[in-house]
């Protein structure tokens, strides 16, 4: 019984799988330069922003296009 | 008397320390007796001690249900206040749709079952996404379709943690061992899945793309290109026409950034016959089921129709493309049942490209210049403009 009852076989805290952050991908509707940034509210891709400045040429148009959970590995 | 019974226990318990006293051994083998005899008097005891086990685990799970259902409940009240603005407090209406029903129609005579299952989901859906939209009076329509999802979790889990509740007290109050036992083993399952719906309806919440929208997201980066036309096919459906290698593209996709699947059944029906010829193909791009071991974002191709859900779509599609002979090539993206709700992943977003790839490699293969095609993108279209 020990065993399913979770006290054995998985004592101590488990390794819960943390809310991972979403980034959003912009790309410079100027300048073509992609950067990204964390998951804003009622993003999503293909929308046209217009108030975030490119960090390149210092644009204010970008488009959104793409939007996931980077991978644990290749999070830096 | 009483000195020679306990003589013969002492004897016999220790007999090279014949006739000194050992109070304690005697009690031991006293308690050993008892046992032996609760054991043998009455059997089910072993099992008793078994289900109580049994029931304080489940009990255990069931409140980690609840707290995740009054999670995504409050998650859905609050973000229908911030977002919809009401002049009243939501919460009784939020309670109120989370036990909201639909009842499949009747199978006995299965003839023409699909059309009336297809009106009854209707219903559901545009009665569900008004009683929302009344709630979020200021949301504009794309956020109320993405709230409508999200009451809808609110109702999964709540739906989720009442069967398995029902469970629980029915073998608790019938001391059905079996019972019990039947709910603990899936009980592992049904909380990995409780804890995707908490993670969906944030997602939902914030209106951010979710495993499920990956056949959205190829079809509108098929269709990510100037000169095109676009209309309106279904409701929430829309088909856009493009070139592609030389080639004449509609692609049919739930119209986003809302969350919904659309029609693409129905578009894809109503777009065919309104062609003046026949496409060469029907394409479906849909996330797939993987099975435990494979690998997320894994594209497998194959023909057929890839549509999950309650089979109205993929049944409407079979029949057009039966009643005019068009071939039907599917490509399906490997996600979890859990990935597939929740914010999509790195790996599955990335499939999109060879999705794009292998769609452009098979019109060159097998569709001459010129030919038609159409190439329906499946899935929720929340957070896919
Ligand atoms: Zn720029």
């Amino acid at each position: 019984m020990r065993y399913t009852e979770g006290g054995f076989m998985t004592w101590g805290p488990r390794p819960r799988e943390k809310m991972l952050q979403t980034i959003t991908f912009l790309k410079c509707l100027e300048c073509g330069a992609e950067n990204s940034r964390p998951f804003m509210e009622w993003d999503f891709i293909f929308k046209v922003v217009g108030n975030e400045k490119c960090p390149r040429c210092g644009g204010s148009r970008s488009r959104i296009v793409n939007i996931y959970v980077p991978e644990k590995k290749e999070s830096k | 008397m009483e000195k020679g019974l306990s003589n013969v226990f002492t004897a016999f318990l220790s007999p090279s320390a014949a006739g000194g006293e050992n109070i304690l051994s005697i009690i031991i083998s006293f308690v050993w007796l008892l046992m032996f005899m609760v054991f043998f008097l009455y059997p089910s005891f072993g099992q008793r001690m078994q289900l109580s086990y049994m029931l304080r685990d489940l009990e255990r799970k069931l409140n980690k249900l609840k707290s995740i259902k009054d999670e995504i409940r409050q998650t859905a009240i609050d973000t229908i206040k911030k977002v919809g603005k009401p002049d009243f407090d939501p919460t009784p209406e939020v309670d109120r749709l989370s036990e909201f029903f639909v009842i499949p129609p009747e199978s006995m005579d299965p003839y023409g079952i699909v059309y009336k299952l297809e009106h009854i989901l209707e219903i559901g859906e545009l009665s569900y996404e008004n009683e929302v939209k009344k709630l979020a009076p200021i949301a504009e329509e794309h956020q109320v379709k993405t709230l409508t999802n999200l009451v809808e979790i609110a109702r999964g889990i709540n739906t989720l943690y009442r069967v398995v509740r029902h469970y629980y007290l029915l073998g608790k109050k019938t001391s059905n061992i079996y019972l019990v036992l039947q709910i603990q083993m899936i009980m592992p399952q049904l909380v990995e899945i409780a804890e995707a719906y908490r993670m969906a309806s944030v997602a939902f919440s914030q209106g951010q793309p979710i495993g499920d929208s990956i056949g959205v997201l190829v079809a509108a980066k098929l269709s990510d290109v100037e000169n095109k036309k676009r209309y309106t096919v279904a409701r929430d459906t829309m088909v856009e026409e493009l070139e592609l290698e030389n080639r004449k593209v509609y692609v049919v996709r739930a119209i986003g950034p809302g969350g919904t699947v659309g029609r693409p059944g129905e578009a894809v029906k109503n777009l065919v016959e309104s062609l003046p010829e026949n496409p060469k193909m029907i394409i479906t791009i849909d996330a797939g089921l993987k099975l435990e071991g494979e690998e997320s974002g894994k594209v497998v191709e194959g023909v057929g129709v890839a549509i999950g859900g309650p089979g109205v779509d993929k049944y409407k599609i079979e029949e057009v493309a039966k009643q005019r002979n068009i071939p039907l090539y599917a490509f399906v993206i490997f996600e979890s049942i859990q990935e597939a709700i929740t914010p999509m992943r790195e790996s599955i977003a990335k499939a999109a490209d060879v999705v794009l790839q292998k769609v452009r490699k098979l019109l060159t293969e097998k569709v001459e210049e010129g030919g038609v095609v159409v190439v329906a993108g499946i899935g929720n279209t929340v957070g896919v403009g």
